[in-house]
Parts: structure tokens; sequence; C-alpha cells
């Protein structure tokens, strides 16, 4: 991969030969960068620039912090009440609330949609993030109707990891990627679960048994708070099934 | 001000089915503490205590002033407890929640009114001039179990403290700075600790020692016992929620008194390498005024 | 107790605040916690921007005007460093407690009304933009502060960077300045008698300290080893070598 990384802070000149440029697609940029008017690209967090000559993108990788909506990202709210028509979902403590329709559920009418009761867990994407409004959510896909593992998550546990842990576990190849392998390893070991996580650091972990959900998120927080690589995952993993065993 | 978050339902309803299993989220024993670390400041009198992702600080001050006219013997002593919103956004500064004012309720009935220090000897002059020995508690950062935790900073702290040496000389008092005279500690009678126990079932049936934010978030009562390693009960607090078995209290003082004795013997050690590490050259032995108790 | 000679610092610190950092100084240590974007309230919400609150807390004993004067002057710094726009109708909230601050062992302080003095902010400031950068909060730039005294002996007067507390004291004016990472003045403020020129000495005495990172900035390194005696620590390449550890710690797994 053509990527190069270097170290920026909030405000530092970002050197011109490190911009990537192509003949007919646009720069894009990517989180940690703003532009300002007429031709300065400056990071606005600490960080790491990766220039991706490719795609000619641009961005700022970044731990931490608190979750910023955007579309098309998918989290895990929690209904916090429900209105006329739609529910307010708190996706992040402390926040305004995000707005999810009633019938932003697959199949949903008048008459069949979800109920969800005041603390109910959903799994959504968010359809609209604009810095003026509050966020909306959607629990089914807006061009094939169909739910594509959105909707309401009963039974099982939610755990809080960081942001950057959050991302790397939704990425396509999270493994090669992102150097995260403990749920795979999890799964290796013949342990029934499955998970979801949500953008905003909080995953979702379900199973027949207590027991497998609380060792999926000990491996995950420890995994997060440590920063383990794979070596030491697998490791972590097989301490934690002996154990239990 | 933001209000707290709540927990969710799948929450709720999977740490109780845990804990009927016998399991905790983070994999400790029901009865089992988080690790306890204890670090002293340059300054005397501050003591820096985490425990797990709960940390707290607390800074012990002194300073010359003139006594309650209605205890003209005693000297002053104020333990301060005001959640920031460092502590979590929830909390707001000159509003008190109930969160706040029950820690400062426990840790004033522990420490304070259990007589753990000698306020006779903050006295100078009879009605006119007294110490008044105040602690901040800062608590940095909540996750759970604040009392046992806020407690065991402030008596660490309170022992760990020097207040300038005095002197009366033809009614003429003087306060020697640090730089005329080695600062003294305080008249220390007893060192109490909380322990505190939560319930969970629908009787309370389920006791937790030293539970995590999460978990006191649906916990259905609780219960601080404070003691000292002398097994000296200074009070204990159940503060509504479930009943609990008389039987069931009794095991958990039991427990209480074992986990207190720990915390006894971990602050002993603590203060004494504390001792050694600010020891120059051994002068200390001979400038050190405490008279054994 | 020595003081530190050597700034120091730790980011995220505190597990449960959005952004965190414990930074020592001389002799002055703080920690602070930034939590945000989140809901303002009523009364702070503003249409188009988001309210930057800023809370300072004594070690000891209770805030008084001087505390609400500290977090006014801070305030107003600190919303020009932060990206407020981006964040209309919310709270960007900084604590910053003070743990210790440097003892006078020659005199004994009153402790109950707490009184810190000018001469913290410039560690204050600094552990609020180290927190800010923890919890990625986008901002236009960093900055990094400092802190000069006028002493005079025999008729001259001498300036003196970091300034311990009897000095502080004996010294004929002190002067808090901040700079921005573009080496723009961000905060500059003033205690005491003094005279422009030697107002001028101050300014490029501070900014030495705060911009000074010669060799990124490309200006030579001699023009700043020509200067006599100790120029103080390079406050922009500790902030930086300070988020090298941390952004090298964040990504472990590229």
């Amino acid at each position: 991969m053509t990527t190069e990384s270097l170290l920026v802070l909030p405000g530092d000149e970002i050197d011109p030969s490190l911009i990537p440029t192509h003949k007919k697609n646009p720069l894009r940029l990517g989180p940690g960068l703003r532009h300002v008017p007429p031709n300065h690209i400056l990071p606005t967090v600490a960080g790491q620039l990766v220039a991706d000559h490719r795609k000619t993108s641009l961005y700022v990788e970044y731990n931490g912090g608190r979750y910023i909506p955007s579309v098309s990202d998918l989290v895990i709210g929690q209904v916090t009440r429900s209105a006329a028509d739609l529910y307010y979902v708190n996706l992040n403590p402390y926040t305004p609330n995000a707005s999810l329709p009633h019938l932003a559920f697959e199949g949903a009418t008048k008459k069949t949609r979800p109920q969800l009761a005041p603390g109910a867990l959903v799994y959504a994407r968010i359809s609209l993030a604009n810095r003026h409004m509050d966020p909306e959510l959607e629990c089914v896909s807006a061009t094939t109707g169909k739910a594509e593992g959105l909707g309401p998550l009963t039974g099982g546990m939610i755990f809080d990891i960081s942001l950057g842990l959050a991302r790397r576990l939704l990425m396509a190849r999270s493994r090669e990627a992102g150097g995260i392998a403990v749920l795979e390893l999890l799964g290796a070991e013949g342990l029934a679960f499955e998970t979801a996580v949500g953008r905003n650091g909080k995953v979702w972990v379900g199973s027949e048994n207590t027991k497998t959900v609380v060792l999926v998120g000990r491996a995950l927080k420890e995994t997060d708070e440590k920063g383990l690589d794979v070596e030491q995952q697998k490791k972590l993993v097989q301490k934690l099934i002996k154990q239990m065993r | 001000m933001p209000r707290e978050a709540e927990p969710s339902l799948n929450e709720r309803q999977f740490v109780l089915q845990a804990l009927t299993e016998n399991l905790r989220l983070d994999g400790r024993e029901f009865d089992k503490y988080r690790p306890l670390e204890l670090t002293f400041g340059d300054e005397y009198g501050v003591a820096d205590v985490t425990l797990g992702k709960t940390r707290v600080l607390a800074k012990t001050s002194a300073e010359v002033t003139v006594p309650y006219v209605d205890r003209p013997l005693d000297g002053i002593f104020t333990i301060a407890t005001e959640l920031s919103p460092m502590t979590s956004p929830a909390f707001e500064l000159n509003r008190p929640t109930e969160t706040e004012v029950l820690l400062s309720r426990l840790i004033e009935k522990t420490v304070r009114r259990s007589g753990a220090m000698d306020t006779e000897s903050l006295c100078l002059v009879a009605g006119q001039k007294c110490w008044s020995v105040r602690v901040d508690v800062h608590v940095l950062s909540h996750d759970g179990n604040l009392t046992d935790a806020a407690c065991f900073a402030v008596v660490a702290a309170l022992r760990h403290f020097r207040k300038p040496d005095t002197s009366m000389e033809g009614g003429v008092l003087t306060v020697y700075t640090p730089a005329e005279r080695e600062p003294v500690p305080l008249s220390w009678l007893h060192s109490p600790f909380c322990v505190t126990w939560s319930f969970y079932g629908e009787e309370g049936e389920i006791a937790l020692l030293d539970a995590s934010w999460s978990e006191e978030q649906i916990r259905v009562g609780s219960c601080t016992i404070s003691l000292n390693r002398h097994g000296e009960i200074c009070q204990i607090a159940k503060l509504g929620g479930t009943p609990v078995e008389a039987v069931a209290l009794l095991q958990c003082t039991n427990v209480a008194l074992t986990k207190v004795k720990e915390f006894s013997t971990f602050l002993d050690k603590k203060l004494a390498e504390d001792a050694k590490r600010r020891d120059k050259g051994g002068l200390m032995a001979e400038l050190s005024a405490e008279n054994d108790r | 107790m020595p003081a530190t000679r050597e700034p120091e610092a730790d980011l995220s610190v505190l597990p449960k605040a959005d952004g965190s950092a414990r930074y020592s100084y001389a002799g002055y240590t703080v920690t602070g916690s930034v939590n945000g974007p989140i809901e303002a309230q009523r009364r702070d919400e503003h249409a188009y921007e988001a309210h930057v609150d800023v809370i300072v807390r004594p070690a000891a004993g209770v805030g008084g005007t001087r505390e609400r004067h500290l977090e006014t002057t801070l305030q107003s710094s600190l919303t020009q460093l932060i990206l407020v726009k981006n964040f209309p109708r919310s709270l960007i909230q900084i604590v910053l407690q003070v743990e210790s601050a440097p003892e006078n062992d020659y005199v004994n302080t009153k402790l109950v009304q707490a009184s810190l003095n000018f001469a913290i902010i410039p560690a204050l400031l600094q552990t609020a933009v180290l927190a800010l950068l923890s919890a990625a909060v986008p901002m236009r730039a960093t900055a990094t502060s400092a802190i000069v005294a006028v002493v005079s002996q025999d008729g001259a007067s001498e300036l003196v960077a970091d300034p311990s507390p009897r000095e502080v004291e004996a010294a004929q004016s002190v002067h808090v300045l901040a700079f921005t990472s573009q080496d723009e003045l961000l905060l500059a403020e003033s205690e005491g008698d003094f005279t422009v020129k030697e107002w001028d000495d101050v300014y490029d005495t501070a900014k030495r300290i705060c911009c000074q990172s010669g060799a990124t900035k490309g200006e030579s390194i001699e023009m700043v080893l020509d200067e006599k005696g100790d120029n103080g620590p390079d406050m922009r390449q500790f902030l930086r070598s300070t988020l090298e550890t941390k952004v090298v710690a964040d990504l472990y797994w590229k």
C-alpha cells in the first residue's frame, strides 16, 4: 500500500509533498483535518497522518475522545423514551439523544413496529448527522428495505471499548489490517457467541452461555486496555479459557 | 447538567444472571477487592488512592485559627468532600447530589465522629488559638465504591500529615515554618476503614464487596460498615433498599474485619516505606517528636 | 522538596473521562480532565458554537474569586484554540485539579481560603492543552506558556523564567504569556510595575521558551545557543514528544 505516516499536532503545517495528487480525482480529506480556504490543510487532532495515494485521500489516524456521529456509521444505542412516532436513543452518555423513527425498521407499519421499552438496546445505522441537528438513526436499509442485521438487541451484554478498537473490529480484515484477532481466536476455541460492534465504542455480545459472554467481554476489555498484539491476544485467550474450565 | 446514564435492560438482566451463576464481569470473586494502590505526594499529607479504576486524592492542610466558642478546648477538624464534574459530568459544583451527601456523611461518621484524631491535642491556647485541620477529598475518577476508597485516602492522608511545630513561651505562641523546625505528626488514636457491601437478588441474598460502577447501578441495597483493626465498629449504615437477613449482615461484618485488617497492614507498610524514603541519613529518628501510644 | 526541573506529563490518566492529563513542572502538579462535546445546559447553550467550561479546583480549601478569575482567563484563551464552531449547542468541560503547588518553606500559608496566584497559569494552560489533545477535541492549534518575573538587583533589572514563590514575591513584576503553535500571542497577563522596554524583553524571553523548536522552525540553532545561561525547557518540543508517545501507544497495532 502506498501509505506514509507522520506525527501531526493541531495546526501543524503539512508538507505539500505528502499531499496526494491525482490528475482527475479530487483530494478527499478524512477525519482530523480541515481545509482553510484558499489552500491550507491543517490537522485538528494529534495523531498519525496517513496519505493514501491510490485513493487520493488524506486523514489523521488517532484513538480516543468521544464519539461524534457521522453518517452511515453503525452504532449501538439505548432507548431512553418513546415519543409519538419516534424513539429517543442515546448513543453516548451525557450527549443529546438521537432519534429513531418507529417506522425505520424492516417491514414496520403502524401496527407491526417493534415495541421498545426504555433501556432497550438497538443496533442502528446513522442516517443523518449534522452539527446543527441531533442525529437520526435507521434500522433498515433505505435501498433494499431489509434490516441487514440491524434492529433490537435482546439478551446479551454490552461492553464499552475505545473508539479505536471499535474501528478496528469493524474493519473488513480486522486481523490483517487492524491487528485484532481476539474474537476469531475465541471462536476457534469452540465458544459460541455473536457480537455487534458499534462505532460509538460499544460491543454487544450475546450467547446462550453466560460464562462465554463474560469471557468474551473480559478478553475484549483486556486487549483494549493493555494494547495487546495478536501474539499476546493468543496467550490471553488461552489463559482465559483455562480459567473457565 | 446532563443526567447520569442509566444501565440498559440488557445489562441489568445480564449482570443479575451472571451473579446467580457466581460470576462477576471482571472475573473477581464476590468478596475480593480490586487492586488497591496508595502513593504519597512529595508534600506531607497527600495520599493518592486507586482502587481499580476509581481514583481519589486526599490532601490535608492545617492552619492556626480561633476555636469554636462552645468548644474552647478542641481544635477544628473538617473533611471536605465535594464532587466536581471531573468525577462525572453529571455532578455540578455547589449543587450536592445524593451521592455526595452520603459520601461526606459516611466519612464524617467514620473518621471524625469515631474520634480517630485527638482533637484536644489541636488546642494551642484555650479559647483563643487552635489548629484547624482540613482534609480535602478530590475524586478524580469514579468507577464504583467511592466510600471505601475515599475513607482509605482520608485516613492515609491524615496519618501521613505533619503540622508545623509550635511552642509557647511566656504567653507568646510561635509557629515554626518548615524551614525552622521539622513538622510534627497529628496525634492519632485509631484508624477506621469503611467496607461496603452491595446486595442483589429479590431478598438481597447475593452480597458483593467493592462493587464497580456498573454493579453499583443495579444493586438493590448496600451497607457500609466502618471499623478498625481491633474489631471496634464505628458505624454501620444501611440506607434503605431491600431488607437483608440479620445473619447475613453478621457474616458481612466478619468479612469486613478481615478486610480492615488487610487495609491496616497495607497502610502501615506504605507509611513505613515512605518514612524510609524521606529519612535522609537517619536524622529523622532523632528529630521525631512522636510518642508511643 | 526540590521542584522538578524538567516538565513531565502523562496522558489519559483518568479512565472514565474522554481525555485527561497530569502535568508537573516547577513544583506545580495539575491533573486535568476533558469531557466533550456533551450536552450543554440551557443557560450555557450557544446557537452557533460550543461553550467551553473551565473549572479550576485548588488542592486545599474552597475556591474563591481568584479561581474564578483564573477560570475566565483560561476560558477565553482555550475558546480561541478549540474549534468551537464545530459543535454548536454543546459543552466542552475542562476540569483542572491542582494537586500541588510549590510551597514557600519560609512562610506558613493560610489555607482554608485557597489563594492560587497567577504564577500557576502556565501549568493550568499546559494541562488543559494536553488533556484536550488526549480527548481528541478538534483544535486550531496547540499552545505553550511561560512565566517570567522581572527582579531588580542593584538597580539593574533581571529576567527570571519560572520563578520560585519567593522570587515571585520579591519580583517587581510578573508576566504570564502564552503562544499558539503558529507563534501568535494567545495570552498576556502582567502584575506589578514595569516599563515598555521590560515588557518587550519579557515578551522575547517568553517567546523563546514557548516557540523555540529552532530546528523545526528553520531558525538557526546558534541563535538559541547564543543566549546566555538557562533558557528554560523547550516547551513545544516537550509537547510534541509527549504526544508522540501517546500516538505510538494508541496505534501500536499499525
